[in-house]
């Protein structure tokens, strides 16, 4: 059997500027110097057998991530977690790591959703009652429209509404913090950045800076139940 | 770290900016005495693939009472918002201003890096002339291959450190020291720097000059200040310092790899060649060390591939042995060796190939010039039928795309060196046709860089062609190279004048560099930031003549800007080279036995050091 090892792995800090592509070579190299025995994809150009649930955008913090990475020998997953533990760059930290089988549904088709928070300061205070109200003007929407880029590089209007499930969001001491539960994963994803300006356009926070974005967690769907991908 | 989480998500490649990186150093500011920012002057990707700054970190980190810390030139984007947010050039592993540390250190790699200089520390918040800053400022020191002719930048910069750093830095941080215990001035502290084998200090000479703008002579101001300062050489690279948990990147950078030096220097004196006289002698590795060091370097970095580099791998000794050993070691977790600047010969293409597990999709030669009456008059070796061969058993090997360096404007070029060109360009494509490599696929690319006089070579008195010629000459080729399979490019001919003129100029250019980045002149070595209608602006305001500089020749007898700096090759050996270029007398490489008479050796006592083993590399036509 081939030793699959699931990892769920935080990604905050400087580590949030890591761009998808330079995280995949960061856990390769993170491997190696753990001395871990990588396992290799076949071909002219072999590169590590390593796969993530879905991309996160550069700037996002993820708290709750999870990556695949097949070895060529068995080792216990405990091992795996403490070795590559002490190997992994600053920002980057390992929370989890199961031994899964050969035959578990591949990571990535099993994303159906994502859960976000947003954080800002405010210019001034809210009361609990007027974000309550914009949040629900904001879901009260039966359509809401952004603009994307399609693969020719021409530009397409979008309906992401029917990919926010939720939104519910609080001030504290000066900051207003926004949680979304969005879909997620590769049958349509919707993107925070761009609930987030919808929000703002269609209702605008007195903010004093930008959103600082984390993804908080990644689910796939039993029913309509959330499950973590385990 | 709050205010950059703010701007990062609004710049390009943002991780340039947040340090983090694996086996980056972060030493407790309270505890550390002497703080150094080594400052790259140019983007990120760009600096992080300098060797050099890997091992001065290693080294200056590596001392209890010293922490070095870095900082790259920003973007135009974060530096368009660091001025919008009032932020100063920070470092990258304390985010603190730069201007809290002692010492700022720059490294001078290349000419059209030197506007980035000023507005590093126009960001930073400092005088760019160091005349301008007080004991309350940091120093600000500057070495690397520029350092050459420091002329240039001499009102800029405090002291500079001529030649090889990984002794002198040591020395010079004694010193800082020992003179901050003292309480020393810096006024004072730079008096008595001096001492430091070379070590310059611009600010202690003076230039008088003749009537026609000619340097009369320079001359140390005061007792105890140097005639001349010599470059400094490590004797022995087994001994010296290399890092072997250098930082790796979180974001790929222009060399994402492991790269040990195997050798340094390079003997086969091309006469245009500024490394080849500047990093003399040779001095190559024992196979034992590299060896050690690769393995060491695969444990700490992760990294996939170890690339041997040097100015001519295949001019290393043992490069046969020490290759397959690695190759050997690394191979079964997926580390692959690799091999950059190979000589055009048969030996580097059976070498190449292997080695080379993941094939490139293109091999790269550099025959210099057209014909052979050129190629004797550089000095460069090569024949035709060397670099047929050579890409007739790359072609066979399976490579389909061939890459020709070549220059133009070299002393004594004529239109019959240019069709050489393009004979050699349609030849190479022939072979390929021959060896029937698919059309689609087969590709020749001619690579047309201008001749740039430097500092310290035979060339070093010959004027630069003028920007028009050189366009033409360009033309030219482009003209004829029109074959299907042949793809010309070329650098652009305002940039190489520029180059010229700080490569070969004098102290009065400090006046251009500052109006030149008033002008908002930076990046300059990239094509779509460089603006020669700026350039031209800032020398009309400072009202010196660019061609004076760049297109004029200099007679043996005149003194030359950098006279007071010595790399160790004598003046009378470069003339001597330069007469027998200009009458196409080739000059053998002092490895096959005979000593050419650089005066290198004796001058800085000295000896070049060979690996030994197989003697793979023969010399006669082994010439890269």
């Amino acid at each position: 059997m081939i030793p699959i090892y699931r990892m769920q792995y935080s990604k905050e800090g400087t580590a949030r500027y890591i761009s998808h592509l330079d995280l995949l070579r960061a856990f390769e190299r993170a491997g190696r110097r753990a001395g871990l025995p990588l396992a290799f994809t076949r071909g002219f150009n072999p590169h590590p057998i390593i796969s993530f649930a879905a991309p996160l955008g550069v700037g996002i913090a993820g708290e709750v991530e999870y990556v695949d990475l097949e070895l060529t020998a068995d080792i216990t997953a405990g091992e795996v977690l403490k070795a590559l533990s002490s190997t992994l760059p600053e920002g980057i930290q390992l929370l989890e790591v199961r031994m899964i089988s050969e035959h578990s549904p591949g990571l990535m088709a099993g994303v159906e959703r994502a859960t976000y928070r947003a954080v800002a300061k405010l210019k001034c205070q809210l009361d609990q009652k007027k974000i309550d109200e914009s949040i629900a003007t904001f879901l009260d929407r039966t359509e809401v429209w952004v603009e994307r880029k399609n693969k020719a590089g021409g530009k397409m209007k979008f309906n992401i509404r029917p990919g926010i499930f939720d939104m519910s969001g609080r001030s504290e001491s000066g900051k207003i913090i926004i949680n979304v539960e969005l879909k997620a994963g590769s049958r349509g994803n919707i993107r925070i950045e761009e609930v987030i300006e919808a929000f703002q356009t269609v209702n605008p926070l007195p903010l004093a800076e930008r959103f600082i974005l984390n993804r908080t967690g990644l689910f796939t769907m039993d029913g309509q139940i959330k499950k973590t991908l385990w | 770290m709050e205010l950059l989480d703010q701007i990062l998500p609004l710049v390009q490649k943002p991780a340039r900016y947040t340090g983090g990186e694996w086996n980056a150093v972060r030493k407790d500011w309270s505890e550390i005495d002497l703080k150094v920012a080594f400052a790259f002057p140019d983007v990120y990707e760009v600096g992080m693939s300098h060797l050099g700054l890997q091992i001065l970190y290693s080294i200056v980190n590596n001392r209890n009472d010293a922490l070095m810390e870095r900082v790259f030139a920003p973007w135009p984007d974060m530096e368009d918002k660091m001025r919008e947010h009032k932020i100063p050039l920070f470092t990258l592993e304390s985010y603190r201003p730069v201007r809290d540390f002692d010492v700022i250190a720059f490294t001078l790699q290349y000419e059209l890096s030197f506007t980035n200089i000023l507005n590093m520390l126009e960001l930073a918040g400092l005088p760019l002339r160091a005349s301008q800053r007080g004991d309350e400022y940091p120093l600000v020191i500057a070495g690397g291959p520029c350092s050459f002719n420091p002329e240039t930048l001499a009102s800029f910069i405090d002291l500079f450190v001529i030649g090889e750093g990984e002794e002198a830095i040591g020395d010079f941080l004694d010193d800082f020291r020992n003179a901050r215990i003292r309480k020393l001035s810096k006024k004072d502290f730079l008096r008595e720097v001096v001492r430091v084998p070379g070590i310059y200090v611009p600010s202690l000479y003076r230039v008088e000059y003749l009537d026609d703008g000619a340097i009369r002579k320079v001359e140390p101001i005061g007792d105890g200040i140097p005639k001349r300062v010599n470059k400094r050489v490590v004797r022995n690279l087994d001994k010296a310092p290399f890092p072997t948990r250098p930082l790796v990147p979180s974001t790929e950078i222009v060399h994402d790899r492991i790269m040990i030096e195997v050798l340094r220097g390079c003997t086969r004196g091309c006469r245009f060649c500024q490394a080849g006289v500047i990093y003399r002698p040779v001095r190559e590795k024992r196979p034992e060390t590299v060896r050690r060091q690769a393995a060491e370097l695969v444990r700490r970095t992760g990294y996939d591939e170890i690339s041997l580099t040097s100015l001519s791998t295949s001019d290393y000794s043992p490069i046969r042995s020490v290759s397959k050993a690695l190759i050997d070691d690394h191979a079964d977790r997926g580390v692959g060796v690799s091999l950059p600047s190979l000589r055009v010969d048969n030996f580097s293409v059976q070498l190449a190939k292997e080695v080379q597990k993941v094939r490139r999709s293109s091999l790269t030669f550099a025959p210099e010039a057209g014909t052979q009456r050129l190629r004797d008059v550089i000095n460069k070796g090569v024949t035709e039928e060397d670099l047929m061969a050579a890409v007739g058993v790359a072609f066979q090997e399976g490579w389909q795309a061939i890459k020709l360096y070549f220059m133009i404007g070299l002393p004594t070029e004529t239109v019959e060196d240019l069709d050489g060109i393009v004979h050699l360009a349609r030849e190479v494509l022939a072979r390929g046709r021959k060896a029937g490599v698919p059309r689609g696929r087969l590709r020749v690319t001619v690579s047309v860089s201008s001749f740039v006089p430097k500092a310290h070579t035979p060339f070093q008195w010959e004027p630069q062609a003028p920007m028009e010629d050189l366009k033409e000459k360009q033309a030219y080729l482009t003209g004829k190279l029109r074959d299907r399979g042949i793809v010309v490019n070329y650098h652009d001919a305002g940039m190489s004048f520029i180059e010229a003129v700080f490569a070969r100029g004098d102290r009065r250019l400090c006046r251009v560099l500052e109006r030149a980045c008033a002008l908002g002149c930076k990046f300059d070595g990239w094509s779509e930031h460089f603006r020669l209608d700026r350039w031209l602006e800032a020398f009309r305001q400072s009202e010196l003549d660019p061609v004076w500089y760049a297109c004029r020749r200099y007679d043996y007898e005149s003194v030359l800007p950098w006279a007071h700096i010595s790399a160790g090759v004598s003046m009378r050996f470069l003339a001597k080279e330069h007469r027998r270029a200009l009458v196409g007398e080739t000059t053998d490489d002092c490895r096959a036995g005979s000593c050419t008479g650089c005066g290198l050796c004796s001058a800085l006592e000295v000896e070049p050091v060979f690996a030994g083993g197989e003697f793979d590399t023969h010399l006669p036509n082994a010439v890269q």
